[in-house]
């Protein structure tokens, strides 16, 4: 075969435009390896939201050796903002078992905690999201992680570019955070999971609503800095029905009854990707985050309760993810 | 002008507590349980306290002067990074009164003429008209960012604007501030939503019409209250006269009641639900607690924020 000097410089074009485009992620960026040796991630069975989810929870619980015993467990849903019938956000409901579970396994407080991304009036989403009537009857203090105290904290990974984020006093003094993400298909990042979820302890007093310089500086090199300095300790994935399509707002709920708990993020996403009938490979921070932050591969991770199959017809997504899609 | 008596009781009380909240460096905290001093609640206090019996105003403004950042802008709390944020505007606006602190206002002034969003520059301009056409907005009409580096949203840019028009004339370096404003008037109308009113920003995201917040609508009606006949602020209007009835958060309630003044729309009874709302003294958010404030005070706020009836 010969190559012809057109040829030859095309190819080094080609070569040069991807070498700029992969590089960034072909250097670690990461301060240190957290992943642990495996991960375990338990699937549940839940069809609708109602009191039974105190039952599933604490049942799927004891798939894990969880000590909260004198510790402050610190709840961050996703709570985005309020659309009448839609898919939004996690349910008060799950929020509320979640609490009740760690309370009984001896937890010291149960807080819960979220800096929505879109709407400044966190009470009215709280008041018009149901949260607020069911935190106040179960004495569960909140704490609006946009308007919290900060303190400036170093980022112990550099896919951004940034030194430091300033993070909610709150955040940073827990003892164990538990991210309890909305499963839903999301137009700039492909899925919002347990990593994505973690926008929200970026106070928007800091950082604007939306918190924009988190688009600008990219949003998955964002998720990786972000969940290398704040750890997330467990996950419980709101999937009871999730939303696809144009998430994280005006999607179409996705009925898909199925709550997902796990030890580690990664291990958590990848799943609920698997879910969503995504291949996790393809989503640029699960995939970053399985050299660093947790485990992705399925050989990783002891997977207990329900099997993890794609359904029958994947997640729909805007058309620049139909990539994910696994074949 | 909409006429509206406030129970002198509920006022005082909310007054009082507001003034015991203050720190003692001179400002306030975001949360009634914290101890970092913030600028935007102190700027709401500062515009509240201005013609108060309570508090010490003049505590309050030394602290603004202190925590100007060289540039001129303002940091969001003392200690945060030196570029400056959004609540430069606030800071501007509730310096308004006092004459030593012309020459801080001017640096202000000068910081947020030089901040623009991000479309406001070629490149970025481009890009948007070319590669990233999700989101639907025309990079020509430029306002200003919640910080530098980023795009222009509504409420950084409504408030920007307010402080802008409240300069006696543009002289003295800042000729270009009709300009600005005017970008900043059709950045604002290029970005409500198609159904009326205003999100942080994104009308349209996807083809798909995203809805508006009370808040940032009110917020923006303020700045575009002098554009009464414009058809997308009447929409604005009706948007807000639709959904300020139906609403019990204290922050967005305030926040409508002080636009729908401005635009002469009648408030009494939203006035009275304002009143009527549980535990306002006990508040945790002090800024909510000081908007409150302004709401019941609306004459004088409308005044602070430089709309004139």
């Amino acid at each position: 075969m010969s190559v012809t000097r057109r040829d030859f410089l095309i190819g080094s074009a080609a070569l040069a435009a991807g070498a700029t485009v992969t590089a960034p992620f072909l250097l670690p960026k990461y301060h240190s390896d957290r992943r642990p040796k495996r991960s375990r991630v338990a699937i549940l069975n839940a069809q609708q939201y109602s009191q039974q989810l105190d039952q599933i929870l604490a049942t799927g619980l004891r798939f894990f050796p969880i000590d909260v015993r004198g510790k402050t467990v610190l709840l961050k849903p996703n709570l985005v903002d309020y659309i009448p019938g839609d898919a939004i956000n996690t349910h008060p409901l799950l929020v509320l078992a979640s609490a009740e579970s760690f309370r009984r396994l001896g937890a010291k407080s149960v807080l819960v905690a979220e800096g929505p991304g879109h709407q400044r009036d966190t009470q009215l989403v709280l008041s018009q999201s149901g949260y607020q009537q069911s935190l106040s009857d179960e004495k569960i203090r909140f704490v609006d992680l946009n308007r919290d105290e900060l303190i400036r904290t170093p980022l112990r990974a550099s896919y951004t570019g940034m030194t430091h984020l300033w993070l909610p006093r709150t955040v940073l003094e827990s003892d164990f955070l538990v991210s309890m993400p909305k499963i839903k298909a999301h137009h700039w990042s492909g899925v919002t999971l347990s990593m994505k979820n973690m926008f929200g302890v970026v106070p928007g007093a800091r950082y604007g609503w939306p918190k924009n310089i988190l688009h600008w500086k990219g949003i998955q090199e964002s998720i990786l800095d972000l969940c290398a300095t704040v750890p997330v300790n467990f996950v419980i994935a709101d999937g009871i029905v999730a939303m696809e399509g144009n998430g994280p707002l005006n999607g179409s709920a996705r009925p898909l009854g199925k709550i997902v708990l796990a030890d580690d993020p990664v291990a958590a996403d990848a799943t609920c990707s698997r879910l969503m009938g995504f291949e996790p490979d393809r989503i640029v921070h699960i995939r970053e985050s399985a050299r660093f932050l947790g485990n992705a591969s399925p050989a990783l991770i002891d997977q207990v309760g329900e099997t993890a199959n794609a359904p029958a017809a994947p997640f729909q997504v805007v058309s620049e993810f139909r990539f994910l899609h696994a074949f | 002008m909409p006429t509206v008596t406030t129970d002198p009781i509920v006022l005082s009380t909310l007054l009082a507590e507001l003034a015991q909240r203050q720190l003692p460096c001179g400002g306030w905290a975001a949360l009634a349980s914290s101890s970092q001093p913030a600028i935007e609640p102190t700027c709401y206090s500062a515009l509240v306290l201005g013609s108060a019996p309570v508090g010490d105003i003049e505590r309050a403004q030394d602290f603004l002067l202190r925590t100007q950042n060289p540039n001129g802008s303002w940091p969001v709390f003392p200690g945060d990074d030196q570029e400056g944020g959004w609540v430069t505007s606030l800071a501007v606006m509730s310096l308004f009164d006092l004459v030593p602190a012309i020459p801080a206002r001017l640096k202000g002034l000068h910081w947020l003429m030089s901040c623009v969003g991000r479309e406001g520059n070629w490149f970025w301009k481009w890009k948007f008209r070319t590669a990233d056409r999700h989101v639907r907005f025309d990079p020509d009409k430029f306002g200003w960012p919640w910080f530098p580096d980023t795009v222009s949203w509504v409420v950084p840019t409504a408030f920007s604007i307010l402080a802008l028009n409240q300069l006696p004339c543009s002289c003295g370096g800042l000729e270009k501030v009709p300009f600005r404003v005017e970008r900043g008037v059709e950045m604002l109308l290029d970005r409500a939503c198609p159904g009326g009113g205003w999100n942080a920003g994104n009308g349209v995201v996807y083809g798909t019409a995203l809805e508006p917040h009370p808040d940032d609508t009110a917020i923006a009606l303020l700045a575009l209250s002098d554009r009464a006949q414009h058809s997308i602020v009447q929409n604005g209007v009706q948007y807000l006269e639709r959904v300020a009835p139906t609403l019990t958060a204290p922050w967005s309630l305030s926040w409508a009641i002080l636009a729908l003044a401005a635009h002469l729309r009648p408030i009494t009874s939203l006035h009275r639900s304002l009143v009527a709302l549980p535990d306002l003294v006990s508040i945790d958010d002090t800024n909510t607690l000081a908007l409150v404030c302004l709401a019941l005070d609306f004459q004088r706020a409308l005044s602070v924020f430089g709309v004139t009836l």
